[in-house]
């Protein structure tokens, strides 16, 4: 083992190169076993990904907060220009079943809104932003209802409801997904169709 | 008696003659990066108070009849013990000042040209405390999970998640799912109380040795005495005991406006916002992410391109490309404006007119944008705000640089006088 010190002949690793070598092979062979981590420590995307709205033809709507949380809305106690968060009954865990409940005048509905999927001036969208999903606000406009609209107050998305809640001023990249309303016959709210589109932030 | 005993086996006269007799030079905007390090301590000390009473879980716990998230009921009671609220604003009051220091001393830095040869690597280790310390704020947001924490997590989420190519895995990475995930409260509350503080520890330390081994850039009044006494000999006052004196007076100094501040102005009440409800009040995100925040509010929702296969959406231009592009040209200033041999005076800012007025420009960019976040209250239009933004940094740049120049012709000083 004498010869290791000097410069190795050909064909022969000194024991410099080797240490090297293995220090390195060391080194790569730990960080190389330890990127696995960075895949377990990430746990996987559930289905879908994001926002996945489990809204059923036929739920009833309820309160989505304050006093009345929890109790069936009544569309009497609805003027026109006011508006509500609401879930359907039952499914309130999931943030992505969110709406906002708004009463205008039938009249002022214009395209993309779905006419088909508004009753007696109700229409819903979804509550969630879809820049980066906070929940929206209403605007209402004391004098003139009909010029009330739907904001995010995180960065001033402004959304219109009379024409589809089509993005009319922010960052948000889509219009709010328009949902199936209809007033039953004893007066509360029930759903008729699912989402019209994509729930939830775009990204 | 004690100190001959101590002395006798840690050789302490030693240790003093190497250390504590070394120069510390006397400026008073050398304090600004002191300040950063005691509000650190000042926020381990109240940490770790905290620490002992908050439980990391969102699981449901009955608070005063109300079902709310264990940790939302945790730091209502910690408000509710004597002093609890107190050490609690004190943290979080702590933490802006820490910032605020941060972002000032590297303002002194820049403006005084101490980030050239050879101090470029305490400038990025630098960088790296303000960017550690910016996510020891990110993650404190969440732990009170309030309704005002859950919304700011929120929007961080999706930022994280609008990260070109690796957004969803690195989601998942950071907030332990998919937000709001059972795991992201404990994910977070490790993070907090372990992680960052040791890479905050770890790059202080590093810091601080750098910073021993350059010494400090001195007053360019020192010149001529340095000179005259024949080359690079540090003048000011030793560390012990002039410097120490002045270090924890300052130290007593900050914690007594800390605790006064902590106790007549209210910060981060969350009784008032409320466990998590389904409806987002007017909010904004503690000063020192309002440039972010007013960013993503300019940006148009139709703004949006894709490189191979990764999507630039506005959420990832605003919070992803904006800051990291503020980030790259911080990186990249000592390596721009670069010297050959080594300078260790500070400049005066007056005679530098293109770092300088490239400065105040980005001042007023920061200020510009941070006022982007109010264009609700201030009812301007995002699209003339953007205006508003640009036009006000050019005109911040160009008006102060022929200002810098005209005084520099004046007085025949300028960036081409060799120093």
């Amino acid at each position: 083992m004498v010869e290791t010190n000097s410069e190795g002949k050909e064909g022969k690793v000194t024991r410099r190169q080797f240490a090297r070598g293995f220090l390195l092979a060391a080194v790569a062979g730990a960080f190389g076993s330890l990127l696995s981590l960075l895949k377990v420590l990430s746990p996987p995307a559930s289905k879908g990904g994001g926002y996945v709205a489990t809204v059923a033809l036929g739920d009833l709507l309820v309160y989505a907060k304050g006093s009345r949380q929890g109790s069936l809305l009544k569309a009497s106690d609805f003027q026109v220009g006011d508006a509500v968060l609401a879930y359907p009954q039952g499914k309130t865990g999931n943030e992505a079943n969110l709406v906002q409940l708004i009463r205008m005048k039938e009249k002022e509905f214009k395209p993309p809104t779905r006419l088909e999927l508004t009753d007696q001036g109700f229409v819903a969208y979804s509550a969630i932003c879809t820049h980066l999903g906070c929940t929206v606000s209403w605007m209402k406009n004391e004098k003139d209802p009909g010029a009330s609209y739907t904001e995010c107050f995180c960065h001033n998305s402004i959304f219109n409801p009379a024409r589809g809640a089509r993005v009319i001023g922010g960052p948000a990249p889509i219009p709010l997904a328009q949902i199936g309303v209809k007033v039953s016959k004893d007066g509360t709210l029930v759903f008729t169709s699912g989402f019209s589109g994509p729930v939830g932030p775009q990204v | 008696m004690i100190s001959k005993w101590f002395d006798e086996r840690l050789e302490l006269k030693k240790f003093k003659e190497k250390f504590l007799t070394k120069a510390f030079p006397t400026h008073p905007t050398f304090l600004f990066g002191e300040i950063a390090l005691f509000s650190f301590i000042t926020l381990v000390i109240t940490g770790i108070f905290l620490g002992f009473l908050y439980e990391p879980s969102i699981d449901k716990v009955s608070l005063f009849g109300a079902m709310v998230p264990a940790a939302y009921a945790s730091v209502v009671r910690i408000d509710l013990l004597p002093l609890g609220m107190i050490i609690r604003r004190i943290h979080h009051w702590s933490a802006m000042i820490m910032i605020a220091a941060i972002v000032t001393h590297l303002g002194r830095i820049y403006f005084t040209s101490a980030y050239r040869k050879p101090r470029e690597i305490n400038w990025l280790i630098g960088l790296a405390l303000l960017a550690v310390t910016l996510g020891a704020a990110l993650t404190g947001y969440l732990l009170p999970y309030s309704q005002f924490s859950v919304t700011a997590t929120s929007i961080a989420y999706y930022i994280s998640k609008s990260v070109p190519w690796i957004g969803g895995w690195l989601s998942r990475l950071l907030f332990a799912g998919e937000f709001p995930a059972a795991g992201t409260v404990p994910r977070f509350f490790f993070l907090h109380v372990m992680l960052v503080p040791l890479a905050l520890l770890g790059l202080i330390g590093l810091h601080l040795l750098v910073l021993v081994k350059h010494k400090h850039t001195e007053p360019a009044a020192n010149r001529k005495r340095t000179d005259a006494r024949g080359g690079r000999r540090l003048i000011g006052i030793p560390v012990w005991p002039e410097q120490s004196f002045i270090s924890v007076s300052l130290f007593f100094f900050l914690l007594s406006v800390v605790v006064l501040m902590a106790t007549y102005i209210p910060l981060n009440p969350i009784e008032a916002y409320g466990p998590p409800s389904p409806a987002t009040p007017v909010m904004r995100p503690d000063w020192y992410f309002l440039p972010i925040y007013g960013f993503l509010k300019l940006i148009p929702g139709n703004l949006s391109f894709s490189i191979a296969g990764g999507k630039f959406t506005p959420e990832a231009i605003g919070g992803v490309l904006f800051p990291g592009l503020l980030a790259l040209i911080l990186v990249a200033i000592p390596f721009l404006d670069r010297v050959s041999t080594p300078r260790n005076y500070i400049e005066n800012p007056l005679h530098r007119p293109v770092m300088t007025s490239l400065g105040i420009a980005g001042g007023a960019f920061l200020f510009m944008t941070t006022l982007s976040g109010y264009i609700d209250v201030l009812h301007i239009a995002p699209s003339s705000m953007a205006i508003y933004v640009l036009v006000v940094t050019a005109a911040a740049w160009g008006i102060s640089y022929l200002l810098l120049r005209l005084y520099c012709r004046a007085g025949k000083k300028g960036d081409h006088v060799k120093t």
